[in-house]
C-alpha cells in the first residue's frame, strides 16, 4: 500500500546526457520512420537545430537511471501491483543530441480512490521538471501510478 | 515528414490522418525494452508474464503504444509545435494486435499570443478495444 504521507517529497536529481544514437534507437524501436530522428540534415531542413528527441523520449532517462524503482520503493508501492495509469508531457523547447537534462522527481499527488466496482486503489502522481545544461526548462513529465490493493 | 501546417487551415472537427501499425511482433517489445530501459520481464518473457496472470504471455509496454500515438501526431503536426501530450492507458496490447491511431481536432483558440489547437487521440486494436486515449495541444504558426 502506498505511503500517502509522501506527498511533496522530492528525490535526488538525475542527470542524463542525450545521445544521438539513443534518439535513433528509440525512434527505431517505436517503428517511426520520420527521417528527422535519423538524419541531422533532414531535421535542419524542417527547422530544427539537430535531430530532436521524439515526444516520448523522457521515458528513457526515467527508466535507464533507475529512478522510478527508487521512487516506487520509497513510496512502499508493491511493484507487482502497480499499473501505469496516465502519462503527460509539457514541452517548452526541443531536446537535442548533446543536451544534458536534469530532472527532479516530486510526489505531486497521492490519494486513495475507490473504483466503480468498489476496488480500492492508491493513485500517485510523480512530476519531473527537466532543465538543460543552460538551466532552461525543457519539459515537464507527469506519471500517474495506480497501485491495486 | 510532417508538412508545414498553419492555424488558419485547421478547423474543429478535422481528422488527423490515421496511422495503422501491426501486427505487433514480440521482437519489437525486445527492441523497445532496450531502447527505453524498461526491462520489466512482463514485456519480454512469456513464462514470467504467465506467472503473473497474463494467460497469453507478454504484453506491450504502454509507453510503446504512447510512442505509436506520438508517431501519428508528429507525422501530421511538426513536432516543434507540440506543447502538450497526455494519455491514459486504457487496455493491454498483445502481440499480433494491429493498432490504429485516430484523432479529431476538438478546439482551436488564440491564447497568450499562441494559436492553439487541441486534438483528441485514440489507439484501438483490430477489435475496436481502446488501448490508449488522450489528447495533444499544439501551437501553430499563422500565415504571414
Amino acid at each position: 500500500m502506498a505511503d500517502l504521507s509522501k506527498v511533496g517529497s522530492k528525490y535526488a536529481p538525475m542527470s542524463w546526457e542525450v545521445e544521438r544514437g539513443k534518439i535513433r534507437e528509440l525512434a527505431k524501436a517505436i517503428g517511426d520512420p520520420n527521417p528527422i530522428y535519423q538524419d541531422k540534415e533532414a531535421a535542419i531542413k524542417e527547422g530544427y537545430k539537430d535531430s530532436p528527441a521524439p515526444p516520448t523520449f523522457l521515458t528513457v532517462p526515467m527508466m535507464w537511471s533507475d529512478r522510478m524503482p527508487t521512487v516506487i520503493n520509497d513510496l512502499k508501492i508493491n511493484f507487482m501491483m502497480v499499473l501505469h495509469g496516465e502519462e503527460e508531457y509539457e514541452y517548452y523547447q526541443p531536446i537535442y543530441p548533446g543536451d544534458v537534462i536534469t530532472g527532479t522527481p516530486v510526489v505531486a499527488k497521492a490519494e486513495e480512490k475507490v473504483s466503480k466496482s468498489g476496488a480500492k486503489m492508491d493513485m500517485v502522481t510523480i512530476e519531473i521538471l527537466y532543465t538543460n545544461q543552460r538551466g532552461e526548462k525543457v519539459a515537464k513529465a507527469r506519471s500517474l501510478l495506480v497501485e491495486r490493493k | 515528414m510532417a508538412k508545414e501546417m498553419y492555424y488558419e487551415n485547421i478547423n474543429v472537427g478535422d481528422a488527423m490522418p490515421p496511422l495503422v501499425k501491426g501486427p505487433l511482433q514480440k521482437l519489437q517489445l525486445v527492441m523497445y525494452a532496450g531502447a527505453s530501459g524498461d526491462f520489466n520481464p512482463l514485456h519480454t518473457i512469456d513464462d514470467f508474464a504467465k506467472a503473473v496472470g497474463m494467460k497469453d504471455g507478454v504484453i506491450a509496454h504502454g509507453m510503446l503504444i504512447m510512442g505509436t500515438v506520438g508517431q501519428a501526431i508528429s507525422s501530421w503536426v511538426p513536432q516543434k509545435y507540440l506543447k502538450k501530450f497526455v494519455v491514459r492507458f486504457a487496455g493491454m496490447t498483445k502481440p499480433n494486435n494491429t493498432i490504429t491511431v485516430t484523432g479529431t481536432v476538438t478546439d482551436k483558440r488564440v491564447e497568450g499570443g499562441e494559436n492553439l489547437i487541441t486534438c483528441e487521440v485514440v489507439a484501438k486494436d483490430e477489435n475496436g478495444d481502446v488501448k490508449v486515449s488522450g489528447r495533444f495541444v499544439a501551437a501553430l504558426p499563422k500565415k504571414k
